[in-house]
């Protein structure tokens, strides 16, 4: 008798050392309902992302259950608030997998946050898709449950850069970038252009977090003669920059970076922002992919939610499209392995909001297309220009 | 020479806007004894209510200038009723962290009540631009230079004639022999409350007229605080000029030293001054008879 049950205990531990993560039955599922967690910057200033993404993944969650569910289960969005705040977003990680136990996860707050919850995402093997803030190492080096939507800052940059010096040859040029580590990337970015194309860079301001009183600065940058600028603020630092140079009766040829492009600062800028240039990878919603997106979120978010919607609402959108139809491939019984595999299959998965979204073996970044939009201030938008 | 006076116009309006938040500070430490940590916090909602005001109810100046100064008198009294009479007698360390608290509780209170975006203040005015010499300069910022002088001698006045105003310098003084004089500690206290949020909400108001509204406004609470350590916290007219003096510092820095050194000068000035003066420029040496 004790030796069938050490046998039977033997192959017991066998059997589920060999299944390893891929468990027979993952959290976050029952017969009704699959469970998508986020961790997203619900209060404070980075709200204005946090919020916008979370409204996206909703209507994506939204969309899905309208058309049946995930092969007949409904998805339950479980959202908790950072603050923004690494030791938080480490902390609701844990929760919504540990307490919660839901089956993916989705977002994750802001560039540090997400970088200080990996090793969390990583020991815990559930799949997720990142899709707020895209920074390099989240995907390098590549880790096997965690997929990232976007397009690296630094490229955004040395495109946008490429794209003014290209438009503007021989002009002198100014950059005012933030003391942190989006500061660092902005610029890291645009050096390696100034290296390349031989720019005469003739003001370089660097400012700290939070400032906002920018009259010193423009001030300096009016001084120094430069013709083209890159404003490397994030939306606020932007439309002081703007109103600066407007004070001071100067216009260079302006560029901004697209955690900035969001419409209502334009409508702050005023007349000071037409003309800005912009750099990203989502559709502008004065497109006819942006209007199309616009009217199938109308009837799928509360009114409120309707009026925070901005460009981190369509990346949060494409993002939960592809983990969702990851999670359907999966069939009946889906689990984090086959849920992983599906994702990593993710081949040209047409979102509308931005182009088509594929993975691929040891691929866990999207490298999204970018796109050079202008502002226009009577209708208070940006239009693609290239 | 166009450069200076330039760097010295922007340095001076936006050092009035610091003015204004740290004579608030000083309001409430000189009646109290207390340092009110959530004062950039009560300037963001002041500024907030009017921004309400003026998108749904009117967008009249005088009508938002009314309904804002009522809110931030509202919003002292009931932050003095409900948060900070119940501390009375309590350690002062307890009493800062209740402040501290209440920062963080009216930081969230925007996100809950209005939202993340930033937001202009229209009230039709502040906000043309007009050329004195070749020099732009917004007219709201000329308008908050003005108000912070105006408000400087009012308050003078009221403290050395009314009698209110002399009744809160005994208060401050001495809140016992006050109390025997007849004199309403209370009532100081929560008089003291209202007027530190108007004056401060006044300052608010003109920064979200000359920049624009955000959830971020509260810091600053954080670069007006130094300017009352610099003009002597219990200084309330030393802490008006201090904002002036680190508005310049700043600016000056900013504008011969470099970006970098805009946000250090202030701090830099305040180490040098405090180890000289450590009770501020106009502050008062505490004297203790042993």
């Amino acid at each position: 008798m004790i030796k069938h049950l050490a046998a039977a205990s033997l192959l017991l531990t066998t059997a589920c050392l060999v299944a390893g993560p891929a468990r027979a039955a993952d959290p976050g599922i029952t017969d009704s309902e699959i469970l998508i967690g986020d961790v997203e910057p619900l209060t404070g200033p980075p709200a204005l992302l946090g919020v916008a993404a979370s409204i996206g993944h909703k209507i994506a969650i939204a969309e899905a259950n309208a058309a049946g569910g995930i092969n007949g289960r409904k998805i339950k969005y479980v959202l908790e608030d950072d603050g923004y705040v690494t030791a938080r977003t480490i902390q609701g990680v844990k929760k919504v997998i540990d307490v919660d136990k839901v089956f993916a996860m989705i977002g994750i707050s802001g560039s540090g946050q997400s970088i200080a919850v990996m090793p969390v995402l990583e020991k815990s093997g559930i799949p997720t898709v990142i899709d707020v803030a895209p920074v390099k190492h989240l995907w390098e080096p590549p880790r096997k449950n965690v997929f990232v939507v976007g397009q690296s800052y630094e490229e955004g940059i040395i495109h946008l850069v490429n794209f003014l010096a290209d438009r503007n040859p021989g002009k002198k040029w100014g950059l005012i970038t933030q003391d942190d580590d989006y500061g660092i990337t902005v610029r890291d970015g645009f050096d390696s252009v100034v290296k390349a194309k031989k720019l005469n860079v003739v003001y370089s301001g660097n400012y700290k977090k939070g400032q906002q009183d920018f009259s010193s600065d423009m001030l300096q940058l009016k001084e120094s003669g430069a013709e083209v600028f890159l404003a490397g603020g994030i939306i606020a630092e932007n439309i002081a920059m703007m109103k600066e140079l407007e004070k001071l009766s100067i216009k260079p040829v302006t560029g901004i970076f697209w955690p900035g492009r969001i419409e209502p600062v334009l409508k702050l800028m005023g007349p000071a922002g037409d003309g800005i240039y912009a750099v990203d990878y989502v559709e502008p919603f004065a497109g006819p992919a942006g209007k199309a997106f616009l009217e199938k979120a109308k009837p799928l978010v509360s009114e409120a939610e309707f009026k925070g919607i901005n460009r981190y609402t369509m990346t949060g959108y494409a993002a939960a499209k592809v983990l969702i139809a990851a999670i359907e491939r999966c069939g009946k019984q889906p689990t984090w392995a086959c849920t992983i595999a599906e994702l990593e299959k993710t081949k040209n998965v047409e979102t509308g909001v931005m182009a088509p979204i594929s993975f691929g073996p040891g691929v866990r970044f999207s490298n999204q297309k970018l796109q050079i939009m202008q502002a226009d201030a009577k209708t208070l938008s940006f239009k693609p220009v290239d | 020479m166009q450069y200076l006076v330039q760097l010295l116009i922007s340095g001076l309006a936006i050092g009035a806007m610091y003015g204004l938040i740290a004579m608030g500070f000083a309001v409430i430490y000189k009646s109290t004894g207390l340092v009110n940590f959530a004062q950039g916090e009560m300037t963001m909602i002041t500024a907030y209510v009017a921004w309400t005001i003026s998108t749904t109810v009117s967008g009249n100046v005088f009508v938002v200038a009314i309904g804002a100064i009522l809110a931030a008198v509202v919003l002292g009294l009931v932050i003095e009723r409900l948060v900070m009479r119940p501390m009375l007698g309590e350690p002062v360390f307890a009493t800062v962290m209740v402040t501290i608290g209440l920062a963080v509780i009216l930081r969230s209170a925007i996100n809950f009540i209005w939202d993340a975006y930033p937001h202009g203040l229209d009230i039709g005015m502040g906000r043309g631009i007009v050329h004195l010499g070749g020099i732009g300069v917004r007219t709201g910022q000329l308008a908050v230079i003005a108000t912070l002088l105006l408000l400087l001698a009012a308050i003078w006045a009221f403290f050395r004639y009314s009698k209110v105003g002399v009744a809160m310098r005994a208060v401050a003084a001495d809140d016992r022999t006050a109390l025997l004089m007849g004199i309403s500690a209370t009532k100081v206290h929560a008089l003291a409350w209202a007027a530190s949020s108007v004056i401060a909400g006044i300052g608010g108001v003109f920064f979200a007229l000359s920049y624009d509204l955000s959830p971020a406004m509260f810091q600053l609470g954080l670069k007006a605080f130094p300017a009352t350590i610099l003009g002597g916290l219990d200084a309330v007219l030393g802490s008006g000029l201090g904002g002036l003096l680190i508005g310049i510092t700043e600016n000056l820095a900013g504008g011969y030293l470099g970006s970098g050194m805009k946000e250090v000068a202030g701090f830099a000035m305040i180490i040098v001054v405090l180890m000289v003066r450590p009770f501020g420029i106009f502050g008062e040496r505490d004297i203790e008879r042993v």
